[in-house]
C-alpha cells in the first residue's frame, strides 16, 4: 500500500472553496438554548432553576454518569426556561433544554487552571480539568475526551486529527491557521497526560496554509506533522491509525488497546483552554457553507440558534435546505430554530433541489469498492431492507461508520447509509425489547412459583394445626378417662367405707 | 456364515444398548417446543388469549389446543412467526381476543390511590410496589402493559401512558417506507 493512505474512500474537492480562511467573531447571542441530552450517556440534571442568574462558564447541569461532562452556561444572564425544544437530530424530536436570556455583559465565572507551568500537575488532576470543562470530541462524534484520556494508560503514540476530511468543512483548517500556538501547546499537554513518546499531527494535503502555520510553531522533537493525501474518510479514527502507523484496530476494539490515542485538533485546543485556564468549552468554530451563501467560519457561543449564525453571512432569498455536519455524514434539519451544539462543526445552506429518484440496485459493485472498512454494502442493503438483522450482523453491520461513501457513488441514487442506520437502530431496539421480555418472563415465572409456594406453605401449616388439635383432643380424652377412673375409685372407696360401717 | 451372523448380532446388541442408554441419559425434560413458542410470545402476561399467561398459552399451542391468532400484543408479526415455527397456515389476528395496542405502560395517580392492594394482586409480573392503606406505584421498567390492573382499581386511578421514542430509542425510517 502506498504511503499514509488506506483502501476505499472517495476523493471529493471542497465544493464551495474560499480564497482566505478567516474566523468571524460572532456577536453575543441574545438567547441560548442548551440541550441536556448529549451524544453519549444519560441526560444531565439541571442544577439551576428558572429565574436564576448564571455567569458564563457556570455549570448548569450535570450527571453522575462517569462518561458524561457537565453542561456550562455559554453566556451570562437569566435562566428563562427548562423545557422541551427541538434539537438538531435526525429524529426531529424534542429534548429537554435550558434556555438562557443574555444580559449582554458576558460576565465570566472565576476559574483557576494549572497555568502555563502545567508540568507539575499530575495526570488525574488534568483529566479532571478536562472533564469539568465539558470537553468532548469536536470532530462530530462527541465522545467525551476525559474518558479517552483515562483509558489511555499505556499509550505510545498520540494522533492529533486535523485531517478534516468532510468536503466543505473548514473549521479545523481555520483553527490551525489562526491558533497554531494553542494547538501545539495542547498537544504538549496531551503528551504530558498520556505519557506518549511521540505525537503526530495529521493534516490533509489540501490544507497547505494550516500545515505551514503549525510548522512555524512546532519546535518540539516529539511532535511531527504528517500530510495525508486528500481523501474522504481519512479522518475516521481507525482508518487514520491504519494510514499513519499501519496498525489495524480489530472490530469491536479500541485504539487505546493498541496504545494509540486519537484527539481532534479542535478538542486539543479546547483541552489547552481547559488545563491552562480551566476555561470551560462555551464556544466553537462553525463553518457556514453551501450554494446559497458566501462560506465563512465563525466562532459562536454554544446554544446560539442556526438562524442567527446563518445571518452572519450573505444568503440569497430562495428556499433552502439545511444540514448540520458535513455533506456526507451530516443530518438534515427542518428548521433553523435549533441550537449550535458541541458537535455542530458545519451548517450547510443549500438551495432547494428536487430529490433524485431512486432506482433499483443493479449490483454494480461500486459501493463494495469504496467502502473504507471493507464491508459489503450491497449485501447489507438487501438484508437491511428485508429487516433481517441477524444476517446484517453476519456482515458486520456494527463496523459500519456510516460515512456514506456507498450512497455517494451509487449510480441508482440509493441512500444506502440510511438503511444501515435504520438497521443499527432496529437491532438496538430488538435487543432492549428482548431484554424486557426476558425480565417479564422471569418475573411471571417467579410469581407463579411464589403463589404455588404460598399455597403449599399454607396447606402445610393447616395440616400441622390439624395434627396438633388432634393430639390435644386425644390427650384431653386420656385425661378425661383418668379423671373418671379416679372418681370411680373414690366412689368405690366411699361405697366400701359405707358397707364397712354398716 | 455363522461368523457374520454372530458379528452382526453382537454389533446390533452393543449399539442398541448404547442407544438405549443415551436415550435415558440425555432425555430432554419437558417439551422443547413450548420454550420455542414461549420465546416468540411477547410476555405481556395479559391473558387476552384466554390462558392465564404466555407460558400456559405456549403449552396449549404445543398440544394443539389453541389457535395461533389469539395474542393481540404480539400482533400480526407474532402470528406470522408462530405460523412459521409450527408450520401452520398464517391466520389473521382474531379480533375476539382484542386489538393490538401501541406499546404502553400504566402509572398510578398517587393522589387518588387508597391503598386497596387489588392492583398488586392483579399484576402478573409483580410490577407494583405498595401495601395495605399506603400509596401504591408502578415500576415503569417492569410494567408489560397488560392492563389487568385497570379494571380492578376501585377508584380508577390507574392510567395508560404510551411509550414515545426518545433520542436514544428512535428508529429512523427506511427510505421510501412510511411507518404508522
Amino acid at each position: 500500500m502506498s504511503n499514509n493512505t488506506f483502501s476505499g474512500g472517495v476523493v471529493i474537492a471542497n465544493p464551495y472553496p474560499v480564497n482566505q480562511v478567516e474566523i468571524v467573531q460572532a456577536p453575543l447571542p441574545s438567547k441560548v438554548v442548551l440541550p441536556l441530552q448529549q451524544r453519549i450517556g444519560a441526560e444531565a440534571k439541571p442544577c439551576v432553576s428558572v429565574g436564576d442568574r448564571v455567569l458564563t462558564g457556570q455549570i448548569i447541569a450535570k450527571t453522575e454518569d462517569q462518561f458524561c461532562v457537565p453542561i456550562h452556561a455559554s453566556i451570562s444572564g437569566t435562566v428563562t426556561a427548562i423545557d422541551k425544544q427541538i434539537i438538531p437530530h435526525k429524529s426531529g424530536l424534542k429534548s429537554n433544554c435550558i434556555s438562557i436570556e443574555s444580559d449582554g455583559q458576558d460576565e465570566w465565572i472565576e476559574t483557576q487552571g494549572c497555568g502555563h507551568d502545567f508540568l507539575h500537575c499530575d495526570r488525574q488532576t488534568m483529566i479532571d480539568y478536562v472533564q469539568r470543562s465539558g470537553i468532548v470530541g469536536l470532530g462530530g462524534a462527541g465522545f467525551p475526551s476525559h474518558t479517552k484520556l483515562s483509558k489511555a494508560t499505556d499509550c505510545h503514540t498520540l494522533i492529533i486529527n486535523g485531517t478534516e476530511c468532510e468536503p466543505g468543512v473548514m473549521c479545523d483548517d481555520a483553527l490551525m491557521q489562526h491558533h497554531p500556538r494553542e494547538v501545539v501547546r495542547g498537544v504538549e499537554i496531551l503528551l504530558h497526560i498520556t505519557g506518549a513518546k511521540k505525537a503526530i499531527i495529521a493534516i490533509e494535503d489540501d490544507k497547505q496554509e494550516a500545515y505551514q502555520s503549525l510548522l512555524m510553531f512546532s519546535h518540539n522533537d516529539r511532535i511531527s506533522l504528517v500530510q495525508l493525501p486528500t481523501k474522504y474518510t481519512s479522518g475516521a479514527e481507525k482508518l487514520l491509525i491504519k494510514a499513519l502507523l499501519n496498525i489495524e484496530i480489530p472490530s469491536g476494539g479500541f485504539a487505546a488497546d493498541k496504545g494509540v490515542l486519537c484527539q481532534n485538533v479542535s478538542s486539543t485546543k479546547a483541552i489547552y483552554d481547559a488545563v491552562i485556564d480551566q476555561r470551560p468549552l462555551v464556544s466553537r468554530i462553525v463553518t457556514i457553507t453551501g450554494d446559497a451563501l458566501t462560506p465563512i467560519n465563525a466562532e459562536v457561543r454554544l446554544g446560539t440558534s442556526f438562524e442567527q449564525v446563518i445571518g452572519l453571512t450573505k444568503v440569497n432569498s430562495q428556499a433552502h435546505d439545511y444540514r448540520m455536519g458535513g455533506m456526507m455524514m451530516g443530518v438534515d434539519v427542518e428548521t433553523t430554530q435549533v441550537p449550535i451544539c458541541k458537535i455542530t462543526n458545519c451548517i450547510f445552506v443549500n438551495n432547494k433541489k428536487p430529490v433524485q429518484a431512486t432506482k433499483e440496485c443493479i449490483r454494480c459493485n461500486s459501493c463494495n469498492t469504496v467502502c473504507p472498512i471493507g464491508l459489503l454494502p450491497q449485501q447489507l442493503y438487501w438484508h437491511a431492507k428485508g429487516k433481517n438483522i441477524d444476517k446484517c450482523m453476519d456482515y458486520h453491520l456494527l463496523d459500519c461508520i456510516e460515512c456514506a461513501c456507498c450512497s455517494y457513488v451509487c449510480p441508482s441514487h440509493i441512500d444506502l447509509v440510511s438503511y444501515f442506520s435504520f438497521a443499527k437502530a432496529l437491532s438496538k431496539k430488538q435487543e432492549t425489547d428482548q431484554h424486557k421480555t426476558d425480565i417479564a418472563r422471569e418475573r411471571f415465572e417467579f410469581r407463579e412459583y411464589r403463589l404455588e409456594r404460598n399455597k403449599q406453605e399454607r396447606a402445610k401449616m393447616m395440616a400441622e394445626k390439624k395434627q396438633a388439635l388432634k393430639e390435644k383432643m386425644a390427650k384431653d380424652k386420656q385425661a378425661d378417662s383418668a379423671q373418671k377412673d379416679k372418681i370411680a375409685q373414690a366412689m368405690a372407696r366411699v361405697k366400701k367405707t359405707k358397707e364397712d360401717n354398716a | 456364515m455363522i461368523e457374520s451372523v454372530v458379528i452382526f448380532s453382537s454389533l446390533t446388541l452393543i449399539l442398541g444398548l448404547i442407544l438405549g442408554y443415551a436415550a435415558i441419559r440425555f432425555k430432554i425434560k419437558g417439551n422443547p417446543l413450548v420454550d420455542q413458542i414461549d420465546a416468540i410470545l411477547p410476555q405481556t402476561q395479559c391473558g387476552q388469549c384466554d390462558f392465564p399467561g404466555c407460558r400456559p398459552y405456549a403449552e396449549a399451542l404445543a398440544k394443539g389446543e389453541a389457535q395461533i391468532n389469539q395474542c393481540p400484543p404480539g400482533g400480526q408479526e407474532g402470528v406470522d412467526a408462530l405460523a412459521e415455527l409450527l408450520d401452520l397456515e398464517v391466520l389473521t389476528l382474531n379480533e375476539e381476543h382484542g386489538e393490538t395496542k401501541p406499546d404502553h405502560v400504566v402509572y398510578v395517580d398517587e393522589k387518588l390511590c387508597i391503598g386497596c392492594t387489588l392492583c398488586i394482586q392483579a399484576c402478573p409480573v409483580d410490577a407494583f410496589v405498595g401495601a395495605s392503606k399506603v400509596m401504591t406505584t408502578v415500576i415503569q421498567d417492569e410494567c408489560t402493559g397488560c392492563d389487568l390492573c385497570i379494571p380492578v382499581c376501585p377508584v380508577d386511578c390507574i392510567y395508560v401512558r404510551e411509550i414515545t421514542p426518545t433520542l436514544s430509542t428512535f428508529v429512523p425510517n427506511i427510505p421510501g417506507e412510511v411507518r404508522v
